[in-house]
């Protein structure tokens, strides 16, 4: 399954689940990253980690490895 | 106004997510007349002051570090979160103050929606309702109000508009809530069910659908849009939600994999450098203006000892240390843009994967910028910082920032390497300073993440999510009286304790020989000073002390004089000039204070012996000796008080001290051995 680490620049993805066994998981959601609710990749950093996505009218940082529990639908 | 608020000291909360206008509403309330300043990077302590006067209301209000939720994740949040529970000495708030950006409530209300459900009596103090505006939207605070039961009213903090609104409803809020039975808060905690969190998200979806509507018609936007040349989207649900485009456009090089990465270093290197160089002509000025007042005030008082004292004691240790405000101010004011721009949080993302190589985080890198002010805010900003042994290593390493208090020591130290006319030689030495101290510390992080199960004893989930603000114009307003709030704080800090220093160590170089004898004969008035000021010291208790730390002093080639300086300088790193100043017994006969230390110094021997005390080997071994060894009493005490222990804190003066005395002794010795001496 395609989770937020696998998008590519500009794509808009649909977030389907967040993963709970992940330990960010929790803040993850509270920052915002909710079931439904649509994303966009805006930049990478150097070495491609971490990743900031465009979320509900702001730019989130999150590294790759956390952006992997967001499951895409 | 009801009798019972005006007998009772109400307590206001300020709360808010991160960039809600939080700060700026607290600083319009309070009139910057705070107890703790905001030091570059984050609110990390609580600020707590009285409601100005004009507001006509009766409390205290507390400004917190901003939290996006009721469960913490941090030590910062921590602080933020008990303030609302139970604070140690204010109890539950009278009322919370919530500030939510208007053109981001699908993020904001979520706290808010989280203390209502936790009981708290709950304002919301709506701010930046132009950025909506801008978007072509309206936000109703009436309907909002009604949504979430609590009352909502538009402010701006940075023009007033609104805040007394904003006061009188918090009073008749207060008032209320005096008939009211109080609740009991609830308290979250983590294994709260994520459902539920899930479910406030789409609560809030149903809300902001409800109260944000359409100001004018998609289609006059449209044609608005095409005049100004921005992109043109399809209006509706996504526009509501889409980011500043000249953040994306300005994020489009800032933030690239290869250019990002450019401007970092650019931004970094133009910080540092324009610290020597802006500030030049204005410390030239002070050095004179000390240099000036100390030889009118030698010159004008009668009796010797009090002549000395005021010029060489108390003008001349002041004055050598306060010619660096300059530089430090600059410092401050630079930290200060940065923040306010909206960079600080880039500069973070883009630097985190190479600080989690050695066992930091990205969030390392604002406390590791600001140590280069000062330690002490800098391991308070640490607490931003989730993953406790991330943040334990951020705290272990930022002594080795080149603090401000090291400006003065490097400065003078560079004065005698090279001449006046060649400043800018020294300028670009301190710039490699700086850069050696940067370098230096990446390795020891990295050598001690190594041996972390030993010397940290910490672990945790290591992450890093971070909010990156729209990039704003600074308002310069504000980064200038945080600035000058800063130095304040500064001077505050360190001017007591050179001032007592100075006058202990002018008294422990005066005395007990305070006029000895000597042979006058074929000599003048000058020469019959100098020659008195060395037979004074040498007899002094200054002297009896330093014979003991003698041994320690001379494998790094240097005398007790410079061992007593050493010492005094563990009360702050800037007491090391003044204190060089005093021993030298540097008096106002040359124009500028600075000009006569290094010529006091060219001039010094070691003992009877013939040979110089100061030479550039021996100037070297002390600037690498100030770059590694931890000789700050209020680094400690902060080092102590943010692990939690003495561990900590003594290990970083053991291994930073030794270390910094083996690379001096290497230095100075690897130095003399290959000829320059």
């Amino acid at each position: 399954m395609r989770t937020a680490a696998d998008m590519e620049y500009g794509e808009r993805c649909i977030i389907s689940e967040v993963d709970s066994a992940h330990p960010s998981s929790r803040r993850i959601l509270e920052i915002g990253f909710t079931p439904g609710q649509e994303i966009e990749l805006i930049n990478k950093s150097i070495f491609n980690d971490p990743l900031a996505f465009s979320l509900r009218g702001t730019l989130i940082a999150i590294r790759r490895n956390e952006a992997g529990c967001i499951k895409l639908a | 106004m009801n009798e019972q608020v005006i007998e009772k000291t109400s307590l206001i909360t300020l709360v808010g997510p991160p960039n809600s206008g939080k700060t700026t509403l607290f600083n319009y309330l309070s009139g910057q007349n705070f107890k703790t300043v905001n030091y570059p990077g984050a609110t990390v302590e609580y600020s707590i002051c009285k409601l100005l006067g004009k507001f006509n209301l009766n409390a205290n209000i507390l400004d917190s570090p901003g939290i996006i939720s009721l469960i913490p994740n941090s030590p910062d949040e921590k602080v933020a979160v008990e303030s609302l529970y139970c604070h140690p000495q204010l109890g539950i708030p009278d009322i919370i103050i919530v500030t939510v950006d208007a053109s981001q409530i699908s993020r904001h209300l979520f706290l808010v929606k989280q203390l209502i459900e936790a009981n708290f009596r709950v304002l919301i103090a709506l701010t930046m309702t132009d950025m909506l505006q801008k978007k072509g939207l309206h936000i109703s605070e009436k309907e909002l109000g009604r949504e979430l039961g609590c009352p909502v009213v538009k402010i701006d903090g940075r023009t007033g508009f609104g805040v007394n609104e904003l006061i009188v409803q918090a009073e008749q809020s207060i008032e209320k809530s005096q008939r009211e039975i109080i609740k009991q808060p609830i308290i979250f905690n983590e294994n709260i069910d994520k459902q539920r969190l899930i479910k406030i998200y789409n609560e809030i979806a149903e809300i902001e659908k409800k109260v944000i509507h359409e100001t004018i018609t998609p289609r006059k936007i449209e044609a608005a849009n095409k005049k100004l040349k921005i992109f043109n989207e399809p209006i509706g649900k996504q526009n509501r939600n889409s980011i500043d485009y000249t953040t994306l456009r300005i994020d489009r090089f800032l933030l690239h994999k290869v250019w990002g990465l450019v401007f970092f270093f650019i931004i970094m290197a133009v910080t540092f450098t324009s610290i020597f160089w802006l500030a030049q002509p204005i410390m030239h000025f002070i050095d004179e203006s000390f240099g000036y007042l100390a030889k009118a005030v030698h010159d004008s008082i009668g009796v010797p000892w009090i002549g000395d004292l005021l010029s060489s004691g108390i003008i001349s240790g002041m004055g050598s240390v306060l010619v660096f405000i300059p530089q430090i101010t600059i410092l401050f004011l630079i930290l200060g843009i940065l923040e306010d721009t909206g960079y600080l949080a880039r500069g973070a993302m883009l630097i985190d994967k190479p600080l989690s190589k050695i066992g930091l985080n990205g969030k390392s890198f604002v406390p590791m910028l600001s140590g280069f002010a000062c330690a002490i805010p800098a391991m308070l900003a640490a607490r931003t910082i989730t993953n406790k042994k991330e943040r334990y290593l951020t705290i272990f390493i930022i002594p080795l920032m080149s603090c401000s208090a090291r400006i003065p020591v490097y400065a003078l130290l560079m004065a005698f390497l090279f001449p006046p006319e060649k400043a800018w030689i020294g300028g670009l030495m301190l710039a490699g300073v700086y850069i050696f101290s940067i370098v230096s510390s990446v390795i020891i992080a990295g050598i001690i993440n190594k041996f972390s199960a030993r010397i940290i004893k910490a672990q945790d989930n290591s992450s890093f999510i971070l909010e990156l603000p729209s990039y704003r114009v600074p308002k310069l307003r504000v980064v200038l009286t945080n600035t000058y709030y800063s130095v304040k704080v500064y001077l505050k800090k360190a001017g007591p304790i050179i001032f007592f220093l100075s006058i202990i160590i002018w008294g422990i170089t005066y005395f007990p020989n305070s006029s000895p004898k000597v042979d006058t004969n074929n000599l003048n008035k000058e020469e019959i000073g100098q020659l008195e000021r060395a037979e004074r010291l040498s007899g002094s208790y200054a002297s009896h002390l330093g014979k003991i730390i003698q041994p320690v002093m001379s494998p790094i080639g240097m005398d007790w004089r410079v061992g007593v300086s050493l010492i005094s300088a563990f009360a702050a790193r800037e007491v090391f000039v003044s204190s060089l100043a005093l021993i030298f017994k540097v008096t106002g006969n040359n124009a500028s204070i600075q000009s006569s230390i290094v010529e006091a110094m060219r001039k010094a021997e070691i003992g009877n012996t013939g040979r110089k005390l100061f030479t550039p080997a021996t100037i070297c071994g002390l600037i690498i000796f100030f770059m590694f060894s931890l000789q700050c009493i209020s680094t400690i005490a902060v080092s102590r008080k943010e692990t939690g222990s003495w561990r900590i804190p003594i290990l970083q003066v053991i291994i930073f001290t030794s270390f910094g005395y083996f690379m001096t002794f290497i230095t100075v010795n690897g130095l003399r051995a290959v000829g320059i001496n």
